[in-house]
């Protein structure tokens, strides 16, 4: 499960830190602490993804980003920014990464990401229209039909899409904000627990009148859907 | 003062120069006219001579130039010259050679009578009937004189217009720099950190006035900007107070206790408290970014229906769960706006939290979306109780939230992001009376969407 990640960050107490909590992970760490230094390593394309810092000396990190696109190296880019605002993050966006974060973040939102985008990358082998199952749990995305042991589920639009994705990270940590970012693509951070409401709606349907919970709530973090 | 004494100076020297040329147009002028009159007098004398030798002869003629000696000027020449040049009659203290005389004007040297050296002269020389030359002229000194006299008094006339052309200067540099001293004055005093100082007015509405009027206008949207500031330093350190003092508080007694489900629920008290700080913090940022106007670059076409529907169908669960029954009103068409797509959903989306958090008890509220010819409007109605007409300005400003005793930090900002997205997109937000209830709308104008087309 380990795989090779490129960390370029300039701020060595953040560095060792992400380092440290991805290695735990099972994961191996390169780091890089400017910009160039990271375009030079990522450029071999061996690794499974990118952790970039916007703010970096010598080259900047959409620099290095817009350089890597531009050879056609197409390693998922997670970007790390305190630049926080909305059109901050559309412009990383825009630019090719994969997926845009702001500081301060906590590690475990840092880590659903990261793992989001490696399961990404694993799942590109497999066909789209695949069926998904989770326990006792059938997802068809090509009728986009549900069904809980053997019983359809009445889902709305925004509910499939909701539980499609959390069956596409099965076993991982989803948080809010990816959910909002990934399920509505709306990159504000919302002042109240809209998508909660949303959560616990879709849970009602899933869950209830079944012994075994499928959604689960990761204290301090997001949901995760497991078996 | 250097500038003073350049401007003086500069009057001077102007001053002069067109002194100069008054003077230098009189001097020609007059100079031109000496010599016509000269001109004209000598012609006229020896025509009058003439005439008298033709009426009475050679003896009337001699009777007049003893006349004409007796009562003219000492410029006067007069003389009758014999035919073989042997006698003469008159004032000229030697004859010409009669041989080289030809009739007409001439210029000439003579020396009159008694006087030790010769003079340049205009004369007229003419043949008389009976073979005799007669000389009349007169000498040019006289012309030359009043020339002499004339060139004096220009230059004295001149020394005279340059330092009245300097003191011109010295009053006018004294005026101006007065003027522009009493708004380089208030400009020092303002630099000194007194803002409220403001250029006097002379009231003859010249430039300086004007110039003054400008500064002063500065000067008031320049206070405007410093209090709205200051409002806004104060309010966010205010407001940034108590989650950091909660934070600190919190993280001082997970430090302290020894019960790990206590400690855990403290730490988790303070990573709540540090986010609502860095909400706070990213609003502000964003609110200041729209108003400086940035990420128009990000604009594109979208629709705004379907923005609408987005949203009024993700915070439909929660308005349910606050009791209220969120509706749409669908527009039968596609309502299609030049815009931020993300930021104008965040400024609707604050629009919906705001009806949710504070109209719920109402029961109901309305999203619309409608399309005008010259404007979209985008409209969130609740029922609640609403905002009274002398504090929805107070609602809209940053921090301006109605109701300190929420603890929730970041509502404060909600309208007041709504707003600056709304003037990013050169559109207003408004606050109105719904009967009963709070009716928020975002007016974003379609010019510009068509410009861009």
């Amino acid at each position: 499960m380990g795989r090779k990640i490129l960390l370029v960050e300039d701020d060595r107490e953040t560095a060792s830190y992400l380092a440290k909590g991805l290695t735990q992970e099972g994961h191996s760490v390169e780091q890089a602490t400017n910009g160039q230094d990271g375009l030079f390593r990522a450029t071999d394309g061996s690794f499974d993804l990118i952790i970039l810092d916007r703010m970096l000396p010598v080259l900047d990190g959409l620099s290095v980003l817009r350089a890597l696109r531009a050879a056609h190296i197409e390693t998922p880019v997670l970007i790390l920014s305190a630049l926080a605002s909305v059109g901050d993050r559309i412009e990383g966006l825009e630019c090719g990464s994969d997926d845009y974060l702001v500081k301060p973040f906590s590690f475990a939102e840092l880590l659903a990401r990261v793992n989001a985008l490696l399961r990404r990358r694993e799942s590109r082998v497999d066909p789209a229209d695949h069926r998904l199952t989770v326990g006792d749990l059938e997802i068809d995305p090509l009728s986009r039909s549900v069904k809980r042991a053997g019983k359809k589920l009445d889902l709305k639009p925004r509910e499939y899409l909701l539980l499609e994705y959390f069956a596409r990270n099965e076993g991982r940590v989803v948080t809010r904000t990816m959910l909002l970012e990934q399920v509505w693509d709306y990159h504000f951070d919302p002042g109240t627990n809209v998508i909660d409401v949303h959560v616990s709606r879709l849970r009602r349907k899933l869950d209830e009148g079944f012994e075994k919970p499928l959604l689960h709530t990761v204290r301090g973090a997001g949901y995760m859907l497991a078996a | 003062m250097p500038t003073t004494l350049r401007i003086a100076l500069l009057a001077g020297i102007l001053a002069l120069l067109s002194n100069l040329a008054v003077i230098g147009f009189i001097y020609e002028r007059t100079h031109d006219e000496a010599v016509a009159s000269l001109h004209r007098q000598v012609v006229e004398q020896s025509k009058v001579l003439t005439d008298v030798y033709r009426t009475g002869g050679k003896t009337a003629l001699n009777e007049a130039i003893d006349d004409t000696l007796a009562y003219a000027d000492p410029q006067t020449a007069v003389a009758l010259i014999s035919r073989d040049g042997g006698e003469l009659e008159g004032n000229l203290a030697t004859a010409p050679a009669v041989q080289s005389m030809q009739e007409g004007y001439h210029s000439a040297v003579i020396r009159l009578r008694g006087q030790p050296s010769p003079h340049l002269a205009e004369i007229v020389l003419s043949r008389l009937a009976g073979g005799e030359w007669l000389v009349s002229g007169r000498l040019v000194g006289e012309g030359l004189a009043f020339r002499a006299t004339l060139e004096r008094s220009l230059i004295l006339a001149l020394a005279v217009a340059g330092l009245l052309g300097l003191l011109c200067g010295v009053i006018l540099a004294h005026y101006v720099s007065r003027r522009i001293g009493q708004i380089a004055a208030v400009a020092n005093r303002i630099s000194a950190r007194d803002l409220s100082q403001r250029v006097p007015l002379s009231g003859a509405g010249d430039s300086f006035d004007r110039l003054g009027l400008q500064m002063n206008a500065m000067l008031d949207r320049i206070s405007m900007l410093m209090e709205e500031l200051r409002l806004l330093t104060d309010s966010l350190a205010h407001d940034l107070r108590s989650p950091v003092s909660r934070l600190r508080s919190a993280a001082q007694a997970a430090a302290q206790t020894s019960d790990p489900n206590e400690q855990e629920e403290l730490l988790g008290s303070v990573v709540r408290n540090a986010d609502s700080l860095i909400r706070i913090l990213t609003t502000v940022l964003e609110i200041s970014r729209s108003e400086a106007l940035t990420g128009r670059n990000q604009f594109a076409w979208f629709d705004v229906r379907e923005l609408a529907a987005e949203l009024a169908e993700m915070y439909d669960p929660l308005a349910d769960e606050q009791g209220a029954a969120l509706r749409f009103e669908r527009p039968d068409r596609a309502v299609p706006l030049f815009g931020h797509r993300q930021l104008l959903a965040q400024a609707l989306s604050n629009l919906l939290e705001n009806a949710i958090r504070y109209g719920s008890k109402g029961g109901e509220i309305d999203v619309r979306v409608q399309p005008g010819e010259k404007r979209i409007r985008i409209e969130v109605a609740d029922r609640g109780p609403g905002i009274p007409l002398d504090r929805r300005e107070e609602a809209v400003k940053r921090f301006g939230r109605l109701d300190s005793s929420r603890s929730d930090e970041g509502a404060g900002l909600g309208l007041a992001l709504a707003r600056s997205i709304a003037h990013l997109h050169d559109g207003e937000l408004h606050l109105e009376d719904n009967r009963p209830g709070l009716r928020t709308s975002l007016e974003i104008p379609v010019h510009r969407q068509q410009a861009a087309r």
